[in-house]
């Protein structure tokens, strides 16, 4: 039961990291350096170089998220950076899930290779190509780390990168002002129904 | 800031600094004594509140810091079921921080109804072999000292004339918090069943009381520190008060290891970790133990000494025995409108009919069903969507867009029975960061408290299908590892051969060492304690001052 605080946080520790609780030892300097970076960037309006990723694996790696949210008629992963959530989460708070990543992409590689063998990159797949390719390796360390990345890219302040334009949050419909009167839903706001005497 | 050097020796010193141990110091304090108290965890934003920091994100990353909570891989502990399994490595945590858990609890303040203190006796259904007795008090001899409690910390509320919810002589000092869209759904779903709503008592003020602001029902409230100091956490009601007096020293980051006695059995002080690790002796006439049920216990178990070769206070053998660990249901529904549970305090509306056992349900045991959403944005994401959602693509996008701010969910808080096998004891094997066998805690619910979840369970479902929830589950029940709630393991009675403390939290075996904490619980009521502890504090705390004014503690005060 996920009743208090720590239970929560736990559940979601683990549910990040399996086992490996090395992804709570993040150091507040490094945090308070990437909000510092993405507000910079945020302001100057312009894309923000990548700290971890090459050019070659922020593609990848962006292929990926934007399957995991893809843009449709409202937009995804690939519109709210989570390739810059992450790129800056894996020197911060995910470091040590370095080399998920890099073993990772080499395995996506192969992969692509072995199910498409003219492709050369899973950048290059198309749409289709690209979510058969995923479907073989969801059950993945690589690609669950993907997902949980992404989903919290999309979904966290847009201070760490992600969420854009707090695109996540506007699909969701989520109201950040921390700040609500009532009635905050549908059915608090109807009349209530006659009790029994 | 008031100082006292290890050797001067203080009137008392008061060991953790949560809903007990805020309440003690400043009871004492204002009360004209020297009080030093002793917190493991830092300061948090004691005094800084806007400073807490309202992202989903930081909050589950925390700098050792910032961090509110114990931390296992530090503050280890194991986990087993029964005698006959190794533990293996636990995940139970408490607040740790000034001010302890009601830093960053969702703030129910339920009162134990009256039966409650005497349920081993009064109710028959119970069945044999566990640890149910009577308390040595009444819900009456209590009743003056939960008004107190409310009154001063600052409880939100509505009294309410129902055989389901304990009698209280004067009304909340601030009103409930506002109804939510969840709360609405109960009320329609119990018209029908013909069931009693009613709102949550909340440490968490609606309005403008003692100088504190109201709550703006921000939605990221349990697990974050109040930006607003709403939440009457002991940390903004009881220890700015406490320091006030100039009597009241708050040392942080002090790990207790013993409690220290002298040839004569009584307490002469205890010996703690500073942050740097080096050992300090504090000298002390009388010592307050608030540091939690699971670690008071522990304290008096590491606390061996020639004279007290078993742990501290522990002549009956009972120290860490009747652990009562939260246990609970839960089930979730989808609605067609939104609910935007997000909003608002955790714990809304509570349905109170079935706090009472009834054997017709076939085994003993009661509990209440809380509205209790909480779908922050990275909740609903990683862990909030229904079970046969995608997890990525265009289905869970699609799952995403259409459940957010659709879901109500049902929390239940139910009794677990105590039994002398569920305990909290010290692991032979593991060591804390400090190098002090770790908390081992071995617990498994009494067939009954399974059967009592399976119940509340379904009700769950009942009542989200009543409401009009067009998509219903409900995870499997399962049995509790630890965590907050925890209480028993220093159980109060008049027998010293069957409790650890008297009805005035006097350690039976020490003259100046009271045990005021969830420890003393002789039953854990419906799973909601801090109110209880918050009141039995208060009362302790009366008793001690005159006890102690009197000269009667047999100490040189």
């Amino acid at each position: 039961m996920r009743t208090k605080a720590k239970s929560r946080r736990s559940f979601l520790v683990d549910s990040v990291t399996g086992l490996n609780a090395a992804w709570i030892t993040a150091n507040l300097p490094g945090i308070l350096a990437a909000q510092e970076y993405a507000r910079h960037s945020a302001e100057s309006g312009q894309l923000p170089p990548l700290a971890f990723f090459t050019a070659a694996q922020a593609a990848e790696v962006e292929a990926i998220a934007a399957q995991i949210i893809p843009t449709d008629d409202t937009p995804g992963a690939r519109e709210a950076r989570c390739l810059y959530f992450i790129d800056r989460a894996l020197t911060t708070f995910a470091r040590n899930s370095q080399a998920v990543y890099i073993q990772g992409l080499q395995e996506l590689q192969a992969k692509t290779a072995q199910l498409y063998p003219s492709a050369g990159k899973f950048s290059a797949l198309t749409s289709e190509q690209q979510i058969k390719t995923l479907t073989e390796i969801e059950k993945t360390q690589f690609f669950n780390t993907v997902r949980i990345h992404t989903v919290i890219g999309f979904l966290a302040r847009p201070v760490h990168g992600g969420n854009h334009n707090k695109i996540g949050w506007k699909l969701i419909g989520y109201d950040d002002s921390l700040n609500h009167k009532p009635p905050f839903g549908y059915y608090d706001a109807q009349p209530e129904p006659r009790r029994k005497a | 800031m008031t100082q006292f050097t290890p050797s001067t020796n203080v009137d008392f010193i008061v060991i953790g600094s949560g809903a007990a141990g805020g309440i003690m110091a400043k009871q004492l304090s204002v009360a004209g004594f020297s009080v030093v108290v002793l917190e493991q965890g830092g300061w948090g934003k004691y005094g800084r509140d806007h400073e807490y920091n309202k992202d989903e994100w930081l909050d589950r990353n925390e700098s050792e810091e910032d961090r509110l909570m114990s931390d296992p891989s530090r503050q280890r502990n194991t986990f087993r079921r029964t005698d006959k399994e190794k533990a293996v490595r636990g995940t139970h945590s408490y607040g740790c921080v000034v001010g302890g858990g009601t830093v960053t609890y969702g703030g129910s303040s339920w009162r134990h109804l009256p039966w409650e203190f005497n349920e081993a006796s009064y109710d028959k259904t119970i069945p044999s072999g566990t640890g149910m007795a009577d308390w040595p008090i009444t819900y009456e001899e209590l009743e003056p000292y939960y008004t107190q409690a409310e009154w001063e910390l600052g409880i939100s509320g509505l009294r309410v004339d129902s055989p389901f919810v304990a009698p209280m002589s004067k009304n909340y000092p601030v009103p409930p918090a506002p109804l939510k869209s969840s709360g609405a759904l109960f009320n329609i779903a119990a018209a029908k069943h013909g069931l009693t709503v009613v709102p949550g008592p909340l440490a968490i003020i609606t309005k403008r009381y003692k100088g504190r602001a109201a709550c703006v029902n921000c939605g990221l409230c349990s697990g974050y520190g109040c930006h607003v100091g709403a939440r009457s956490s002991t940390a903004v009601t009881m220890l700015p008060i406490a320091q006030k007096t100039g009597r009241c020293e708050i040392r942080v980051k002090s790990y207790v290891r013993e409690i220290s006695v002298d040839n004569s059995g009584q307490v002469t002080g205890v010996i703690y970790f500073d942050a740097q690790k080096r050992e300090v002796h504090q000298k002390a006439k009388a010592v307050i133990l608030s540091a939690n049920a699971s670690e008071s216990a522990r304290l008096l178990l590491l606390s061996k000494s020639a004279r007290f070769p078993d742990g501290l206070a522990n002549s009956s053998g009972l120290v860490g025995k009747y652990l009562m660990l939260g246990g609970g249901a839960s089930a979730s529904g989808l609605l067609e409108h939104p609910l935007n549970e997000y909003k608002g305090v955790i714990s809304g509306a509570g349905i109170v009919d079935y706090v009472p056992s009834d054997p017709k349900r076939g085994f003993y045991g009661g509990g209440r069903l809380t509205a209790r959403g909480y779908l922050t944005p990275l909740e609903l994401g990683l862990n909030g969507l229904s079970p046969n959602a995608p997890r990525w693509g265009a289905g869970y996008k699609k799952a995403l867009r259409e459940e957010a701010n659709h879901r109500m969910t049902i929390t239940c808080f139910v009794t677990q029975l105590p039994l002398e096998t569920n305990r909290v004891d010290l692991d032979p094997d593991v060591k804390d960061e400090w190098g002090l066998p770790a908390m081992r805690i071995t617990s498994k619910s009494h067939p009954d408290d399974l059967k009592n979840m399976e119940f509340f369970r379904q009700k769950s479902l009942e009542i989200l299908e009543t409401a009009g929830a067009k998509k219903i589950w409900a995870p499997a029940v399962s049995d509790s590892r630890g965590g907050a709630h925890n209480r028993g393991t220093c159980r109060m009675g008049n027998d010293p051969k069957t409790s650890v403390v008297d009805k005035y939290h006097k350690a039976h075996d020490v003259p100046n060492l009271f045990i005021v904490d969830g420890s003393n619980l002789v039953t854990g009521g419906r799973n909601h304690p801090t109110m209880t502890i918050q009141a039995l504090a208060f009362r302790a705390a009366q008793h001690i001052v005159r006890a102690a004014k009197n000269g009667t503690l047999r100490t040189s005060l």
